[in-house]
């Protein structure tokens, strides 16, 4: 044999990672067939009418999951509303103007706020902010604290500190090269900042709030816990906020209730939470596809881990 | 300068440092309102001995222990396939840029997806098809595989920072990949595998939906003998239903204390991982 | 160190010249300080950065519509120095100053002096041109818009003299509106000037300005230089002693001080005083070693 003739050596890292890689995309891919597999019947049965029907009443077959996608939707959006702007302003705070001990301080101070269990949340949510809330809202005559409103607020404050973090990498990630050239030319500190660094940090921060969404969006247990659980809460005018007040549903707080287990019984009304379950996980793919791309445009097309290994 | 600039020169820091003071105040007040509720019921006794009367009296040991036993088998289910996709997309697509994204993109995706379609998928899959009953394995696999990414990440940070020059060394002395693996690779990176062990056994401990349908029970269970119809109580669950019903004073103080454990336990595992996320960009080891 | 006063004796002494003449014909003219009050006066400044010392104890004077050199080896504080004369010193973490800064008489480190408006009198160029992502006119008018008000005539006029003042309205006149990170790295440079040109700056400073760039760019800046001194005044650091020796009138040498390590003012001289000085040939010499005289 030649002296450096290449022989047949088993690879069994390479083999086995591998085998380990397929298995697990293997699995999700199964995971992800079976949840469609399942949910055919109640396409088959309503059609596009499980998406725009307003009414759920599963005893009589009528799945209707408007009323749900509508509360999801008032408790994204009244989550971003608020923890957006709070979280940019922290970032700006401790991007822009803090050194680099205090920021430290005040970055993991408010991470602290990642830690906690979703449940805990929803536990302060029952004991504090329902009252809170029902309390704020007597001049408009609340049934109770638990409402989309609740919710939306509890969320806020769960999803501050993922878009903090985040807006506070976009800024970071702005060149001091271009702050230093506007401080040169006599503009203030504040001014760099809203515009050089914030214009150019946008896609980062975009992209932030997208992932603060996709989470606000699968969120079930805190919310389950003060959203009231009230099902066809579809207001007739879209502008009227009553809804907002008032107790409603989300499709995570269906999917985390009773009647998942009611509908193990009976296939159609499984098929239908199933559905709901693609709903939502549709939902969230969107938001997070779309974080993905920002991101990517952020970087430029740079491979982060082939930068990091020179 | 005009008074308009000088106006905005004060007010932009101002009402930021407003933000960063609610979303400290949003802090401060929720660990206070632990604290000071739920130190009171905190004693040695409190943590080994089992639930009675629904939560009222005494304590959380078996909620204490299934959780243990549910994010130790999520750790156990979790690992080889980090390891396995870690050096994946370390060394192997090192030269393939385009399968390295959609790697990067598929852990981002299962990262996002919501616990609740764990919780449904878990029903779906050992319920239905396997009918395992209440098991708590089927808890500790759905929780494994949702915390695959954050254990991924990781071990990939840190395999991506170990330096070329390790490399170049081990392949001009004509060590095989594999051999460069075992003997480079990996020495250097069980800190990553270590830190993303312990951020996600952090986030498996406080992780309600996955377990909601397949696993937990919130009183009847003590430790699981077998897996099918094998369920556990879990301390997230235990706080999940006893916040949802009416219940007395005493229950709710023991409420709060179970809270307080549970965030303890996840503040332990969050904080063991800080030394190590802090020093991610020091020089590594020899090997 | 050589007071100002017997500087300007050496100059009518008739000192020893060296090589071609320096910056303009005023080369041979006595120093302006002993008439006017100078337009900036460093007194006695040090600035310590964390631990470790940077300057110590600068005193200079630069005088009106001239160009005045910083040369000196690597490390020896010049950039710092510069920085502390627009105040941005107070952007690096840990710098602590002391001394005075006196700009037409006003103590720039007072509190009550306010640092932006000091910048836009007080303008800077930096080694690496930093253009912002977005039109040239746009790079241009930047940091003017901020300040006053501009009808879109009165931009454009600016625009156009801007660049016209940075010799670059001939190279860009037509493509205004496009992005400006596509010029050349020596074209960036003079849209960096004429950013700085529209803010109407008494003072320049320039650091390295021309240290990235290629020879054909650095000569445009060089005889820029020239042009722009006759209507105001250039504090320029340079690593090129050919360069100081062509467009600076005054030169500041600083050295780091054996003891400290902190850079200190061996000399400030007028330009051709200062090339043919003792001080020049000691420093020179270890210079040379540094880079070539071009």
């Amino acid at each position: 044999m030649a002296p450096c003739a290449k022989s047949f050596r088993p690879q069994w890292i390479l083999w086995s990672c591998t085998f380990g890689v397929a298995v697990t995309l293997a699995t999700l891919l199964a995971a992800l067939l079976m949840l469609v597999w399942q949910s055919l019947p109640v396409f088959a049965h309503s059609g596009v009418g499980l998406l725009t029907g307003t009414d759920w009443y599963y005893p009589e077959q009528i799945f209707g999951a408007l009323a749900m996608i509508y509360g999801t939707a008032v408790v994204s959006l009244v989550a971003l509303v608020l923890a957006v702007p709070l979280a940019l302003g922290a970032a700006v705070l401790s991007a822009e103007y803090l050194p680099p001990g205090p920021r430290l301080a005040v970055k993991s101070g408010i991470e602290m706020l990642a830690g906690v269990p979703s449940v805990v949340y929803g536990l302060i949510g029952v004991l504090f902010l329902r009252e809170w809330v029902y309390k704020g809202l007597e001049p408009f005559d609340p049934i109770s604290g638990d409402s989309l409103l609740t919710a939306g607020l509890l969320l806020a404050v769960m999803i501050l500190p993922t878009i903090t973090t985040l807006c506070d990498d976009a800024l970071r990630s702005v060149p001091a090269a271009q702050r230093a050239a506007a401080r040169g030319l006599g503009l203030t500190r504040a001014e760099a900042v809203l515009h050089i660094a914030l214009p150019q940090a946008a896609p980062g921060i975009l992209a932030a709030a997208l992932l603060g969404l996709g989470r606000a969006l699968g969120e079930t247990v805190a919310v389950f816990l003060v959203v009231g659980r009230q099902d066809g809460q579809l207001p007739g005018n879209p502008f009227s906020l009553t809804a907002w007040i008032s107790p409603g549903q989300t499709l995570t707080s269906k999917l985390g209730g009773p009647e998942t287990h009611i509908a193990f019984g009976d296939p159609l009304h499984w098929s239908a939470m199933i559905g709901l379950a693609l709903l939502l996980l549709l939902f969230v793919g969107v938001c997070l596809a779309a974080a993905w791309g920002l991101e990517r445009m952020m970087r430029r097309n740079t491979d982060p881990v082939a930068e990091a290994t020179p | 300068m005009t008074a308009s600039r000088r106006l905005i020169r004060f007010l932009l820091p101002s009402i930021a440092a407003l933000c960063a003071m609610f979303a400290l105040t949003a802090v401060i007040f929720i660990l206070g309102v632990l604290l000071v509720r739920g130190l009171g019921s905190i004693d040695w006794a409190f943590l080994t001995s089992d639930t009675r009367s629904a939560g009222a009296e005494g304590g959380i040991l078996y909620q204490i222990l299934g959780t243990l036993i549910l994010i130790a088998t999520a750790l156990a289910v979790a690992a080889p396939p980090a390891l396995a996709i870690g050096l994946t997309r370390v060394v192997f697509l090192r030269s393939r840029p385009r399968a390295a994204r959609v790697v990067d993109a598929l852990l981002h995706a299962l990262n996002g997806i919501p616990s609740i379609v764990f919780g449904i998928l878990g029903l779906l899959i050992f319920l239905k098809f396997f009918d395992w009953g209440k098991s708590w394995l089927a808890g500790g696999i759905l929780l494994g595989v949702m915390i695959l990414p954050t254990l991924t990440v990781s071990l990939v940070e840190r395999l991506a920072a170990v330096p070329r020059k390790y490399i170049e060394a081990a392949v001009g002395l004509g060590l095989t990949r594999e051999q460069i693996i075992t003997a480079v690779w990996l020495p250097q990176s069980w800190s990553g595998l270590l830190t993303g062990s312990l951020l996600g056994l952090a986030r498996a401990a406080g992780e309600t939906a996955p377990i909601l349908f397949v696993t937990a029970v919130f009183s009847g269970a003590t430790l699981p003998t077998g897996i099918r119809d094998n369920p556990v109580l879990a301390l997230p669950y235990h706080v999940f239903v006893l916040a949802q019903d009416s219940f007395n004073d005493d229950a709710r103080a023991n409420l709060w204390g179970a809270a307080l454990v549970l965030v303890l336990l996840v503040a332990c595992f969050n904080l063991a991982a800080l030394p190590l996320r802090l020093n991610l960009h020091e020089e590594s080891r020899h090997v | 160190m050589s007071e100002k006063n017997t500087i300007a004796h050496r100059a009518t002494e008739g000192t020893e010249i060296n090589g071609p003449g320096c910056g303009s014909s005023s080369a041979t003219s006595v120093s302006p300080c002993e008439k006017n009050s100078p337009l900036l006066r460093v007194r006695n400044l040090s600035v310590s950065i964390g631990k470790a010392g940077i300057l110590d104890n600068i005193s200079l004077e630069v005088p009106h519509r001239t160009v005045f050199g910083l040369v000196g080896p690597s490390g020896a504080g010049k950039s710092t120095l510069l920085r502390c004369l627009n105040r941005m010193i107070e952007m690096t973490p840990g710098a602590r100053v002391t001394g005075s800064i006196h700009f037409h008489g006003q103590d720039i480190f007072a509190p009550t002096f306010d640092s932006d408006v000091l910048r836009t009198r007080i303008g800077m160029i930096f080694q690496q041109p930093v253009v912002f992502p977005t039109s040239i006119e746009r790079n241009v008018l930047f940091g003017i818009r901020r300040l006053r008000r501009l009808s879109r005539s009165e931009g454009t006029d600016l625009v156009e003299k801007s660049l016209h003042e940075a010799a670059l309205w001939d190279e860009v006149k037509d493509r205004l509106h496009a992005s400006a990170q596509v010029l050349s790295i020596g074209q960036q440079q003079r849209l960096c000037l004429a950013r700085t040109l529209a803010t109407d700056p008494e003072i320049i400073l320039m650091d390295e300005p021309t240290s990235a760039l290629d020879a054909r760019s650095t000569e445009a800046i060089e005889s820029l230089i020239l042009r722009l001194k006759t209507e105001r005044t250039i504090v320029l650091v340079t690593h090129n002693l050919g360069q100081a020796r062509r467009v600076t009138d005054w030169v500041g040498c600083l050295c780091p001080s054996v003891s400290t390590g902190a850079g200190e003012m061996l000399e400030s001289a007028c330009c051709d005083a200062f090339f043919g000085s003792e001080t020049c040939r000691r420093v020179f010499r270890t210079l040379a070693d540094d880079e070539t005289l071009s």
